[in-house]
């Protein structure tokens, strides 16, 4: 080879290297990719897998908008060019359609459900009628006629979709834009006109969601672990988990765990996750917003009252994650306690109230809900009846209509539920329905904002509809106060300070704003620590209580919140503040308190926001469920579930197909040429003597 | 190395070899031995050393038909069963295929 031809090369391959780019541009010719896609990802329990997944290149079919359920006909058994890539309007997303979309997989390439812009009036929910139903306390032990929701469904219209396996992928579509391109891609290429099959190019979809775990936990995580023989042991999902949230009125020593002599404490608890089919659009305003705001605002408004009078019994604040699937929050935070892991154990308890969904009172009244079982017991039930007469008694001044629930009625699905699970405890829990859900959109996309009716006028400003006090806030407010003032009474307090505890509508109404409008707001600014400011944007956290290795966001913020509202500005410096101490030699503070350096906000003539010292009781446990630290993969007591993990490549594109015949024809013509230049080479390999005869000899084979 | 241009008593020695070779569970050399001496074997005109080369040969193709039934047994019945066995056959595999049972 000369030397030109060498450098012919070398610039060649040169060319090809700075220009790769170039080469990209041709697969952006090709395809279209969809932004704001949300998969269904595939979780997994201890005997089941429930969710999606795609193969492991993608799963592509043609492109079909089911209009109507009679439409569907074409996507399961007329349609001639299987198979499809089925886009749902949202209120075709229901079980009817995704069950036959299901059991006809072979001609279903996947389906993209276009994400709603109003919610069916009919309700919709994805979760099971009867809420963990395996993991509460009513087992078959406790009691056989409360067993599995036999006495009250409290979810009738949970159509269990959240919970079935689908074969192939399933998407939501968030961007408005890019269901309008695929919309346009469909009717100039895919519309069947007058019943007859649409011609080729067809426009097609790709969804590419593979999941890694498969079968179940004990299978996954196993997996996972170092096998025997095991070349390349990878980790092919993680156990669900998150951190709880909890502080105290008082404070609690956190190193001193275990009983706590001449302790007795009031827990005041709520749900901080909620979930939905799709992860990603999960904000639960009334599932588990309502419930965890309320109680937020009720520490803030007990926060003064407490501090310079403080009643004989402690009040702790809890905040679960986790408590969607299987209560993994209170199971782990009871589990502690159990274990001498925790300031308390259950002992400590004096008794229990816990904030359920609230959001709709204005529709069904507040209700009281209390165990049947451990009130059989005489000295419980007189403590429940007790706390009750606070309740109403404090109702009654504020003019809320409070119920109680029938006594021999079952508790709803609660955090307390897996306390009673462990010993009798006198609790309440709080809710706006009597038997089943108000809500009617439990644990699904359609909870929202628009549900809990936290809209704003239409000519306000975005920047005043942080600080506008909707009639939700100002309904929330007065439950908040009502719950504030019973805990203070239920924790030993004086009658006459009662009057002086009042949740702040304003602090509902931003706290409203923050966690489910928008987090960009400027108290959250101010209230959390300079470094997470990055993580603040338009919208709202993400209530999916995700793995335990990828701590989510939302339980960082509600421990700030609950921060901000119960704990108070000390003048310490940020370096003994980040180090949790007082001053310099101070090792006893971080045991009792912790401290925050926050943001702070910037003052009228400065420029730099002016930061400061928040001395709190708030901590964070670990929200994990025992059977992981147990390793009990199979355990029925508590919370399996656990998440598969997928390569980064998941999302959604779109593209032109070509028709079958074209496609053959193409390779048939390849494999032609291919067959032809070997049967040239050989020809002409044979007679080379003839073709090439330069007269020179060819030389004998020598080895 | 060309057959061609090695003597007899040298193909016997090698093919000696590959067969006595084949026991130490490489039925590979069986199958070299079986493809590389065939010729010599059976097809070309009898010489001296023909009788010995044939039996070396006979029974390395013996000896690698077995492989291959027990092999091809074994596979099979991994592959159709790793799932059922659930631990056992993960603590089988030296690679566990990703979210497939």
């Amino acid at each position: 080879m000369d030397l030109i031809s060498t450098k012919w090369i070398i610039h060649l391959l040169l060319y090809c290297l700075f220009h790769g780019v170039s080469c990209n541009s041709v697969d952006q010719k090709i395809y279209i990719k969809l932004n704001d896609t949300v998969p269904c990802v595939r979780l997994l329990n201890a005997t089941h897998q429930i969710g999606c997944q795609s193969s492991l290149a993608g799963d592509v079919g043609v492109i079909h908008f089911l209009e109507s359920e009679e439409n569907l006909d074409w996507v399961l058994s007329t349609g001639p060019s299987p198979p499809y890539m089925v886009i749902l309007e949202s209120h075709l997303f229901n079980r009817p359609i995704m069950m036959k979309l299901k059991n006809s997989f072979s001609r279903i390439a996947g389906v993209a459900v276009i994400k709603p812009s109003s919610s069916p009036i009919q309700g919709f929910s994805p979760h099971t009628t009867c809420p963990n139903e395996n993991t509460g306390v009513y087992s078959e032990s406790y009691d056989p006629t409360l067993a599995h929701c036999n006495t009250t469904v409290w979810n009738p219209i949970g159509n269990g979709l959240s919970y079935e396996e689908f074969n192939f992928p399933i998407f939501s579509l968030k961007d408005d834009n890019g269901t309008e391109v695929i919309r346009q891609c469909y009717l100039n290429h895919n519309r069947v006109v007058n019943g007859s099959a649409p011609s080729y190019p067809l426009c097609a979809m790709e969804l590419s969601s593979h999941m890694h775990a498969v079968t179940n936990t004990v299978t996954c995580m196993r997996r996972s672990s170092n096998g025997a023989f095991s070349l390349n042991p990878e980790v092919v999902c993680d156990p669900l988990g998150n951190n709880n949230v909890w502080g105290s009125t008082k404070s609690l020593n956190n190193t001193a765990t275990g009983h706590s002599e001449n302790e007795t404490v009031v827990i005041a608890a709520a749900r901080l996750d909620s979930r939905a089919f799709f992860h990603g659009i999960s904000l639960g305003a009334e599932s588990s917003a309502s419930g965890f705001i309320t109680l937020l605002a009720a520490a803030g408004a007990l926060a003064n009252v407490t501090r310079e009078n403080h009643p004989p019994r402690t009040i702790l604040y809890t905040f679960f994650q986790g408590e969607s699937f299987d209560y993994i929050g209170s199971s782990r935070m009871v589990y502690d306690m159990e274990k001498d892991n925790f300031p308390i154990d259950l002992d400590n308890i004096h008794s229990f109230v816990e904030i359920g969904q609230v959001g709709l009172h204005n529709i069904s009244g507040l209700w009281l809900h209390s165990d049947p079982v451990s009130r059989r017991n005489n000295s419980i039930d007189t403590e429940v009846m007790s706390l009750t007469d606070v309740f109403q008694k404090v109702a009654n001044d504020l003019n809320i209509s409070l119920n109680l629930s029938d006594v021999s009625q079952p508790l709803p699905p609660a955090s307390f539920q897996r306390f009673l699970r462990s010993q009798p405890i006198p609790g309440i829990v709080l809710t706006d329905h009597h038997t089943h859900f108000t809500n009617r959109y439990f644990e699904s996309m359609y909870d929202n904002t628009e549900y809990l009716n936290l809209t704003f006028p239409a000519d306000l400003p975005p920047e005043q509809q942080f600080t506008y006090i909707t009639d939700t806030a100002k309904g929330l407010a007065k439950v908040a106060t009502m719950v504030a003032r019973t805990l203070y009474k239920q924790a030993g307090g004086a009658d006459e300070m009662l009057a002086s505890i009042n949740a702040d509508e304003l602090t509902v109404a931003q706290m409203l704003y923050g966690f489910l409008v928008q987090t960009k707001n400027p108290w959250f600014e101010a209230i959390i620590i300079p470094e997470y400011q990055p993580l603040l944007g338009p919208a709202p956290p993400e209530y999916y209580v995700g793995v335990i290795t990828n701590n989510t966001f939302t339980t960082k913020l509600v421990s700030y919140v609950l921060a901000n509202l119960t704990g108070i500005a000390v003048n310490i410096s940020r370096e003994n503040c980040t180090n949790h101490r007082e001053f310099a030699d101070d090792a006893q503070s971080t045991d009792m308190n912790s401290y925050l350096w926050v943001q702070g906000v910037t003052p009228p003539n400065g420029t730099e926001p002016e930061g400061y010292c928040v001395r709190s009781t708030v901590r964070l446990t670990q929200a994990q469920s025992p059977a992981f630290l147990l390793k009990e993969y199979h355990s029925s007591n508590y919370s399996t579930w656990s998440e598969s993990r997928w390569k980064s490549n998941i999302g959604a594109r779109i593209f032109l197909v070509a028709g079958h015949d074209l496609e053959m024809l193409t390779l048939g013509v390849g494999v032609a040429i291919l067959l032809i230049s070997l049967l040239l080479t050989y020809f002409v390999n044979s007679k080379a003597d003839f073709l090439f005869s330069s007269g020179r000899e060819p030389a004998n084979a020598t080895y | 190395m060309n057959l061609e241009r090695v003597s007899n008593e040298e193909k016997l020695g090698l093919c000696r070899k590959y067969y006595l070779g084949g026991f130490a569970f490489l039925p590979f050399l069986w199958l070299v031995n079986v493809v590389w001496f065939f010729q010599d074997a059976f097809i070309k005109p009898a010489y001296t050393e023909q009788l010995q080369i044939k039996a070396y040969v006979k029974r390395s193709g013996l000896g690698l038909a077995v492989w291959v039934a027990v092999l091809t047994t074994w596979i099979t019945i991994y592959q159709h069963y790793r799932s059922q066995w659930g631990e056992m056959g993960d603590y089988l595999s030296f690679t566990i295929p990703l979210g497939i049972p």
